[in-house]
């Protein structure tokens, strides 16, 4: 920083880099100290470990309070909830790195519920029932993505539109009422465990896997916090930004749908209903587990505790006896400081630039 | 070696312009920002583009980069029309960019950085992290960029550490042609020298240099032509070799006219 002395012409480091050595010679120690700990460092700054100590300190402390915390059924009802949230906030996470953000998750989660139980009680195989629900999602996607990427408009709005549009063509074709009973085979999946652990479970740990694939090891990962960090850059490099944003929206709607689908299995029935409020709660998963807002940074894992941070505190309070109405200031409060952790964060990498690039000099 | 010939190649038949723009013209709203401009560059020569600020220097490459279209005019990439183009059509035309600004990436790090828009893949679609690492440590090295390690964040570098992630990425797409907009905008002296280094030896391999730098003394010393923009319009095409630095600063600034008006005159 002090000098951009750093494309070495193979001379010998001159009076100049002698004269930074003795101006600050501690500074230049420390600096590199911290290159050699650049993994331990990013480990400690971490929201997945912040988060994992969190619910870790959360348990604990439940447990004194009562013997409760300590029930595999307690346990099972809080990671099922909080499949539901990881399946969507894993693809909501792929969305918002990529700089976007998609509220209309909630509507599609209803409308795929309502397509897959429609199908269902038609009597077609759960098979047909969950991929035209999928489909379904992922056309909304489709449209999101289109709109986003072709007329400029923000996200956010697009999102709140199709928000809007889907929940009152759900109502609307369903004329407000829920579609029960459903066949046992449709329900199979939402109903039934293998080796005392439900399906649903299984199944969002696959997506949550896949979703984890694609951002950390594939070049479309990569690609997506590209985007996301800097669109003219990443298109500047050759990447076709609009195809891989509106691909982002496209996944986002079939989990979100697809999550739906779950929803109706397990109950039973499909409800216009359904989903509401849910966008927001996959966000905050998202961002609680790391995720930035500003696009480029975020992790799959984050999105997955994340989820499971929420559903922890959702049944933990009302097992600590705390008033059910604070749980959404539990959650408000939570929200806010994983904010505030992804400031920290960015500040920390760029205030140890300086140091980093002092230590290159000199090392 | 071509480096320092007399002759100015738009005259000589002995080969065809790897890039040519003729005729080009393209606004901004209500900015002209190319007007009529000209342009041809041969394999295996540096091409500095001089001009003040709003000359238009920035533009032009970008349209050379697939940034922006022409919006009339023609672009000629190894004497084909390219119609439409995209960053990604220039790249697959054989046209590396260091732009300005740098388009790189502060959250990633440095090897996806080299290999942003274009990584190397296991398999179809994953990711061959462990062989970025390897080769952008590899070219970082060749070209002598001293940066903590290639897993560090861009974002962790200093201006002058980045700048050489930018030129070295361009350098190991190893394409024939190399656009340079202020490539030593944030390097010392020592620094400058070496990025003219690293031109000379691009264009010895044969390649065509474009360069867009403020700095007339690294232009003089490290290119073959110069083509000075004034106001969108060009002033005039010189051989460094021939050019003399009041003409050149005079042709910048508009002291005296383009050569077209003294033809014309």
């Amino acid at each position: 920083m002090l000098e951009p002395d750093t494309i070495e012409p193979g001379l010998p480091t001159g009076p100049k880099g002698a004269a930074d050595e003795t101006r600050v010679p501690t500074l230049s120690k420390v600096a590199a100290g911290e290159t050699r700990l650049p993994a331990l460092r990013r480990i400690a700054l971490s929201p997945s470990l912040a988060l994992a100590l969190t619910i870790g300190i959360f348990v604990l402390y439940g447990l004194t309070q009562t013997s409760e915390f300590a029930s595999g059924a307690v346990w099972i009802n809080i990671v099922r909830d909080a499949s539901f949230t990881a399946i969507i906030a894993s693809f909501e996470a792929i969305v918002i790195i990529g700089g976007g953000i998609d509220l209309s998750v909630g509507s599609i989660f209803a409308a795929g519920a309502m397509v897959s139980a429609a199908l269902a009680s038609q009597g077609l195989s759960p098979f047909i029932a969950f991929a035209a629900g999928t489909m379904t999602g992922a056309g909304v996607g489709l449209v999101n993505g289109l709109i986003v990427n072709y007329f400029s408009i923000p996200a956010i709005i697009v999102t709140l539109g199709t928000m809007f549009g889907v929940s009152s063509l759900v109502v609307h074709f369903s004329q407000g009422q829920p579609i029960a009973p459903l066949p046992n085979s449709f329900a199979y999946i939402g109903q039934n465990d293998l080796f005392g652990v439900p399906y649903i479970i299984y199944v969002a740990v696959v997506i949550a896997v896949i979703a984890y694939l694609l951002l950390h090891a594939t070049t479309l990962g990569w690609n997506v916090r590209a985007l996301g960090a800097n669109r003219e850059a990443a298109r500047s490099s050759g990447i076709r930004v609009r195809a891989l944003s509106i691909s982002l929206y496209v996944y986002c709607g079939a989990a979100a749908a697809f999550a739906g689908g779950l929803e109706a299995a397990r109950l039973g029935a499909g409800s216009p209903d359904f989903g509401t409020g849910l966008e927001l709660t996959v966000i905050a998963a998202a961002i609680i587990g790391g995720t930035s807002i500003y696009g480029g940074l975020g992790t799959i894992p984050g999105a997955a505790l994340g989820s499971l941070l929420l559903s922890v505190l959702a049944t933990g309070l009302i097992l600590l006896n705390i008033d059910p109405t604070l749980q959404d200031l539990a959650t408000g409060v939570v929200l806010i400081l994983a904010a505030g952790l992804d400031q920290v964060r960015r500040r920390q990498m760029f205030r140890t630039s300086a140091r980093r690039a002092h230590a290159a000099e000199n090392g | 070696m071509l480096a320092n010939s007399e002759i100015d190649k738009e005259e000589s038949s002995s080969s065809l312009p790897v890039l040519e723009v003729s005729n080009g013209w393209k606004s901004f709203g209500h900015v002209t920002a190319l007007r009529d401009v000209k342009l041809q560059a041969y394999p295996g020569e540096t091409l500095a583009i001089l001009g003040d600020n709003g000359a238009g220097k920035s533009t032009l490459v970008k349209v050379l980069a697939g940034v922006h279209n022409l919006d009339a005019g023609e672009l000629r990439i190894n004497g084909k029309m390219v119609d439409r183009t995209s960053p990604l059509l220039a790249k697959r035309n054989g046209i590396s960019t260091v732009f300005q600004d740098l388009a790189v990436i502060e959250t990633l790090d440095i090897a996806a950085n080299m290999f942003l828009g274009q990584q190397l893949r296991r398999g179809r679609i994953f990711a061959n992290r462990r062989r970025m690492f390897t080769e952008a440590a590899e070219s970082l090295a060749a070209l002598g960029v001293r940066v903590p390690s290639v897993r560090a964040q861009l974002g962790e570098l200093s201006g002058g550490q980045r700048q050489g992630v930018a030129i070295a990425r361009a350098v190991r797409e190893d394409n024939p042609i190399v656009l340079m907009d202020e490539p030593t905008a944030a390097l010392g002296v020592r620094e400058t020298a070496h990025v003219g280094q690293i031109i000379r030896e691009l264009t010895r391999r044969g390649k065509c240099v474009i360069l867009v730098s403020h700095d007339l003394e690294f232009v003089l010393e490290f290119s073959d032509r110069l083509l000075v923009l004034r106001l969108g319009r060009v002033q005039g095409a010189r051989s460094t070799a021939s050019a003399n630095q009041q003409e050149v600063v005079a042709m910048i600034t508009g002291l005296v006219g383009s050569d077209e008006a003294k033809a014309r005159s």
